[in-house]
């Protein structure tokens, strides 16, 4: 393997350059003869596999070994955390977790906390593709209009989406909290005050909202760029052909936008079911169990409660792994109809 | 059918001024081509005229009416675009039928206007297709179909043979012009392509740097054209600029050796410097007499052949040799002859 020097650079830069280049090219010649011997050793076609290899151990080590033990402790039972100690309890933890009078009422299940874990979930899902697609999709069109700082609003419609979510949940609590800053509005403006994160049905609605609020952004910005993607001698033709502006939208717009909806729909959806950091931060799951999420409980079940329920956390978490992986068969088949299209 | 006019168009984007006052009055029925080099301003005034550009001044109107104000879609005008715009997402049936959708026409009406522009264009068999599923030739089609359905006033065309192949380019210009025979409806033409507009045109406008150069019928323009820009621009290939002095009443010299040409001269005074314009067919070989000429290149297109040929202190000099020339011009010199 021959060992490349970075070209030499012209002009001003030519002394910073040369700079960052030594090292480089120390390193270069340092890892140069292993390489050479290996490829000797090895041959070129598989030189491939070589560098590959490293970031293979990680995926392993970081992402397929604890998918496997995941599997291996939903079938075990016990408290134990190493798997040679834990006894093999096959369905069991699966027939526990699905053991329901009936699945619509979480009351009626032996671990009614999961059920409620889906039925918020759910919830919160439909409440929040819902409106994150539908507020996506307005952002998405008036910043594709010709406004005046157009740049300036799409920096800013992004900017949450940079931001952790413990930092935004933390921001938004500080605001919703009894205490905060919008209840000390309301209550200098002689209101009453609004216990936002007690109250269940306002905690809903505020997760939904402070979850939209964070991550329209990246779903603007897909749709964006579908919308931009549409010629712009279509709307001069539609112009042309005398066409109203609301049906230009629903003739012209959504139908040519309707493969970058699917992903956005799709991507929501996996990213909904597995909402945590956010709600746990900002209400943490409460009031009671009304904004318990599925991942909270599995969370819970596996670390925090008083009895760490490995193995029913992991059959949780296969569980939710299934739903995951389907609704991501759903968003390839989704992407590879927008790349025939 | 409808007439239109322009008066004083002028047209900027910020400090870029593209239009210059463009004073134009196309008559009922007529087939008008805009027609210059790129960036001269004709599909600017194409658009302007549909409405989906403002003019910065001056008036446009259609039948005597001021439309200038009006947006495009209240013009009446169809306009059949480079890039066809077909809306990839429907039927090659929907796409026609969109603007009468739009105009809340009967279903059956729609559907009759629909069938008949299909017939005419040949698109009968393919009006369940979606665009992508037909050839350049066909979009076109389609596109010029979806102006047809509307009847508009006026149809207006921005380059649409210019995405066509040579062969292609040939059959749909011969299509369009049986079409405006069978319509009969105002049409207005931008191509930078000559040959569409000299056999398209009832009037060619030549647009130069945002300015109308010069208007006329094209045999006008090619005959008598009012300036070097037009006799440079019309004809293929262009005609003989030669740069030269008038020595005498009736003669003028051309070339470093100061070949001396007749031709009339008016009231020019000797010594006054002129442009020669000769047409390459105007020329001919002479074995003895005539502009001396080194020959450059012989281009034979079977059925024509033209010869390129240097002379001092003149450019290149191309001249139409007709078809049987072939084994002369092997020869490395010839003298050229103006007819005239």
């Amino acid at each position: 393997m021959a060992s490349a020097e970075p070209a030499a650079p012209r002009g001003e830069s030519s002394g910073a350059a040369r700079l960052f280049a030594a090292p480089l090219s120390l390193l270069m010649r340092m890892i140069d003869w292993p390489m050479s011997a290996l490829q000797r050793l090895i041959g070129e076609r598989r030189m491939a596999y070589a560098f590959l290899l490293p970031n293979i151990v990680f995926f392993g080590l970081f992402v397929f070994l604890p998918l496997i033990i995941n599997v291996v402790f939903s079938v075990t039972g016990g408290t134990a955390l190493f798997p040679s100690q834990r006894p093999y309890v096959g369905g069991e933890q699966y027939a526990y977790l699905f053991d329901c009078g009936s699945f619509l009422d979480p009351n009626s299940c032996r671990e009614d906390h999961f059920w409620r874990g889906v039925s918020n979930t759910a919830r919160f899902t439909v409440f929040q593709v819902t409106a994150m697609v539908l507020f996506s999709l307005v952002t998405a069109v008036v910043l594709n209009m010709k406004i005046k700082a157009r740049g300036f609003f799409r920096a800013v419609y992004f900017f949450p989406v940079l931001l952790s979510p413990v930092v935004v949940a933390l921001t938004w609590k500080w605001i919703l909290q009894r205490d905060g800053l919008l209840n000390a509005g309301i209550t200098a403006l002689g209101g009453e005050r609004i216990l936002f994160l007690v109250d269940p049905s306002w905690a809903m609605f505020w997760i939904v909202f402070v979850s939209v609020w964070a991550h329209m952004g990246f779903y603007t910005l897909i749709l964006l760029a579908g919308l931009q993607a549409i010629p712009a001698d279509l709307y001069e033709a539609a112009e042309m052909d005398a066409t109203p502006r609301w049906r230009v939208f629903w003739r012209i717009t959504l139908p040519l936008l309707w493969p970058n909806m699917i992903v956005v729909i799709v991507l929501a959806l996996i990213k909904g079911v597995q909402t945590f950091d956010e709600v746990f931060v900002l209400t943490g799951g409460g009031p009671g169990t009304a904004t318990l999420m599925v991942v909270h409980y599995i969370y819970e079940t596996a670390f925090s409660n008083q009895v760490q329920n490995f193995g029913l956390a992991a059959a949780a978490s296969v569980v939710l792994g299934l739903v995951l992986f389907a609704l991501t068969l759903a968003q390839l088949a989704a992407s590879n109809r927008k790349g025939a299209a | 059918m409808s007439e239109l006019s322009l008066t004083g168009v002028r047209k900027s984007f910020g400090s870029t001024h593209v239009l210059h006052g463009i004073d134009l009055h196309v008559a009922h029925g007529e087939f008008v081509v805009f027609v210059g080099p790129s960036g001269c301003g004709k599909s600017t005034l194409l658009r302007v005229i549909a409405g989906l550009e403002e003019v910065t001044d001056g008036a446009v109107a259609i039948d005597g009416t001021d439309v200038t104000g009006l947006p495009a879609s209240e013009r009446g005008l169809a306009m059949v675009f480079q890039s066809y715009a077909l809306y990839p997402h429907m039927s090659v049936y929907k796409n026609m039928a969109f603007a009468l959708e739009n105009m809340g026409l009967p279903r059956d009406e729609i559907d009759k206007r629909v069938r008949r522009a299909a017939g005419m264009l040949q698109l009968t068999d393919y009006l369940e297709r979606k665009p992508r599923a037909l050839s350049g030739g066909q979009r076109q089609r389609v596109a010029i179909g979806r102006a047809i359905v509307r009847d508009p006033k006026i149809f207006l065309f921005d380059e649409p043979l210019s995405n066509l192949d040579a062969e292609l380019r040939v059959a749909t210009r011969k299509e369009l012009a049986g079409l405006h025979a069978e319509l009969g409806g105002t049409m207005i033409y931008v191509t930078h392509d000559q040959v569409e507009a000299m056999t398209l045109a009832d009037r060619i406008v030549v647009l130069q740097a945002g300015k109308i150069e010069q208007v006329g019928t094209p045999l006008e323009l090619y005959n008598r054209p009012d300036n070097l820009f037009v006799a440079g621009f019309i004809g293929s290939p262009r005609m003989n600029l030669l740069p030269g002095t008038v020595a005498r009443p009736g003669i003028v010299t051309v070339g470093d050796g100061g070949h001396e040409i007749a031709c009339e001269t008016a009231t020019l005074a000797s010594g006054a410097p002129v442009t020669l314009g000769v047409r390459p067919e105007h020329l001919s070989l002479s074995e003895s007499q005539g502009l001396p000429l080194a020959i450059e290149l012989v281009e034979r297109l079977g059925g024509e052949s033209y010869l390129y040929g240097a002379s001092p202190g003149l450019p290149q000099i191309p001249a139409f040799l007709g078809t049987a020339r072939s084994s002369r011009t092997s020869r490395e010199a010839a003298q050229l002859r103006d007819p005239s």
